[in-house]
């Protein structure tokens, strides 16, 4: 045997407590800026291994050129006042509440249970803090929908509580995409309850959806979020769904509305040359996708007018919903659709509350 | 139906199942085709690109139905026909000339008629 003390020894995993603050002097630039005015701060070895490194481009900070309040996610927990306070600020009367948290359930691959008993857990906690009709407050209820019993217990506990108006899918991660049949009941139960299957995309996996390897989160906003749910859209629509079922209310939420005629387009296009493959359509698969609800947020109020205007016939104004997406950074205010000068004002009306007192039954 | 009106496409009988033939009526090219022993006569010209239509494949119509939720698609083949654009694959029912994925796109159709063992298109006049 020999003495170690007398041998050469490499240790090959060694961890320096480097902190970014101090590395950041030595960056280069544009990096070294970058990071000074990132906001992500000088908390030395405690910092998040992702404030430099990060496991997603989805992060909001804009190197510190936003600086309103949320416009970060805050460092302490959420609290319920600051709903009815943005709802003041925006001037807002009713809205639904989606779970910020929820939105990366697509990430997990696990298979146990973290995404029902956090559903779970939101839909009491919500009710017992937060939700208020009474105050125009009401709820969406996260669906994990990856586990269809799990999901038939939450509509089974919503059902009958007022604060709820609807379900929610988060369209990133769903595998498989949100058409197939495993899904069926959890819609069936909904469309007997009367309530609308709300399709939130979301940032889960969102460095991956499209392409591995985008630098910056304008690459990932634009694209991640519009893709999944394109993704959802093509498999609910081309799976028939709608056909399935015919009173269902499908709203797709958070991908503004330029993305809508071009996937329909194009879908359409490849359905006149393969109809049998979705073969529970009557007719073109836009038909359907124009019957559905969309969110109006984040619009893209810069594109042309003649374009904006051109979307909202072809979705139809019936079918937009105002959304602010607030607290979030790039969120709407409901002067967006006032603005709108091809808008008049029965349809400014209708996207800002008329649409929505229907479909959610407010 | 005055027998002048009558384009001669050939023998009976010398079609087989899905067999075609192209003949000109006016200005117009018309595909007679044979499917499962009926005749079907129709515009040689895809809508869509202009293909000719008439030359593809004939097949029956696959249809699918919703048997429950969680069920898969009930995926069979019925009892209608249907001639695929060999170009690009736009299909349509060799009974109507329909488009099958939306009936708003209707290919022109023709009547047939075998007389002593012959096949004619009537050319509408």
């Amino acid at each position: 045997m020999i003495d170690v003390t007398e041998e050469r020894v490499i240790d090959c995993d060694w961890h320096y407590q480097d902190s970014f603050k101090e590395v950041a002097e030595y960056m280069p630039e544009p990096w070294h800026t970058k990071y000074v005015e990132s906001n992500w701060d000088d908390a030395g070895v405690k910092q998040n291994l992702s404030s430099f490194f990060p496991t997603s481009t989805g992060d909001r900070q804009n190197y510190g050129k936003v600086t309103r309040e949320h416009s970060n996610y805050p460092d302490e927990p959420e609290d319920p006042e600051r709903v009815t306070e943005g709802m003041e600020f925006l001037d807002i009367d009713v809205s639904l509440q989606i779970s910020h948290l929820i939105l990366a359930m697509g990430g997990v691959n696990a298979d146990d249970e973290r995404v029902q008993a956090f559903t779970k857990g939101y839909i009491e906690y919500m009710m017992e803090e937060v939700l208020d009709p009474d105050e125009g407050v009401y709820g969406l209820a996260p669906i994990p929908y990856g586990d269809v019993d799990a999901s038939l217990e939450v509509l089974e506990r919503v059902e009958d509580e007022e604060a709820w108006v609807g379900a929610c899918f988060i369209t990133a991660g769903a595998s498989p995409p949100l058409g197939n049949r495993k899904y069926d009941p959890i819609y069936e139960r909904c469309e007997q309850m009367d309530y609308p299957v709300v399709y939130h995309t979301g940032g889960s996996g969102l460095d991956e959806y499209v392409r591995a390897g985008y630098q910056e989160m304008i690459e990932t906003h634009t694209l991640g979020f519009l893709e999944s749910n394109m993704s959802q859209i093509v498999s609910v629509a081309c799976q028939g769904i709608p056909e399935k079922f015919p009173d269902l209310d499908i709203v797709f939420m958070e991908s503004g509305v330029t993305y809508i005629p071009g996937l329909v387009s194009r879908l359409d296009e490849e359905y006149l040359k393969r109809p049998e493959e979705a073969p529970l359509l009557d007719t073109r698969p836009g038909e359907y996708i124009t019957d559905f609800y969309f969110g109006t947020q984040p619009l893209e109020i810069s594109a042309r007018n003649d374009l904006l205007e051109l979307c909202f016939d072809m979705i139809g104004t019936d079918r937009l919903l105002y959304a602010s997406d607030y607290p979030h950074w790039d969120f709407d205010s409901p002067s967006t659709i006032n603005d709108l000068p091809m808008l008049d004002d029965d349809d400014r009306r209708a996207i800002l509350a008329g649409n929505a007192e229907e479909v959610f039954g407010l | 139906m005055s027998d002048d009106s009558l384009v001669k496409v050939g023998p009976a009988d010398e079609f087989a199942d899905g067999d075609h033939r192209i003949v000109q009526i006016g200005r117009a090219e018309v595909g007679v085709i044979k499917a499962e022993g009926e005749f079907y006569a129709m515009r040689n010209q895809c809508p869509h690109d202009g293909g000719p239509v008439c030359e593809g494949k004939v097949q029956r119509k696959l249809v699918g139905e919703f048997t429950g939720p969680g069920e898969r698609i009930d995926q069979h083949y019925s009892d209608d026909c249907i001639v695929s654009c060999p170009w690009h694959g736009w299909s349509f029912d060799l009974e109507t000339g329909t488009h099958i994925g939306d009936d708003s796109i209707v290919l022109p159709m023709y009547d047939v008629v075998v007389e002593d063992g012959v096949v004619y298109v009537d050319d509408g006049k």
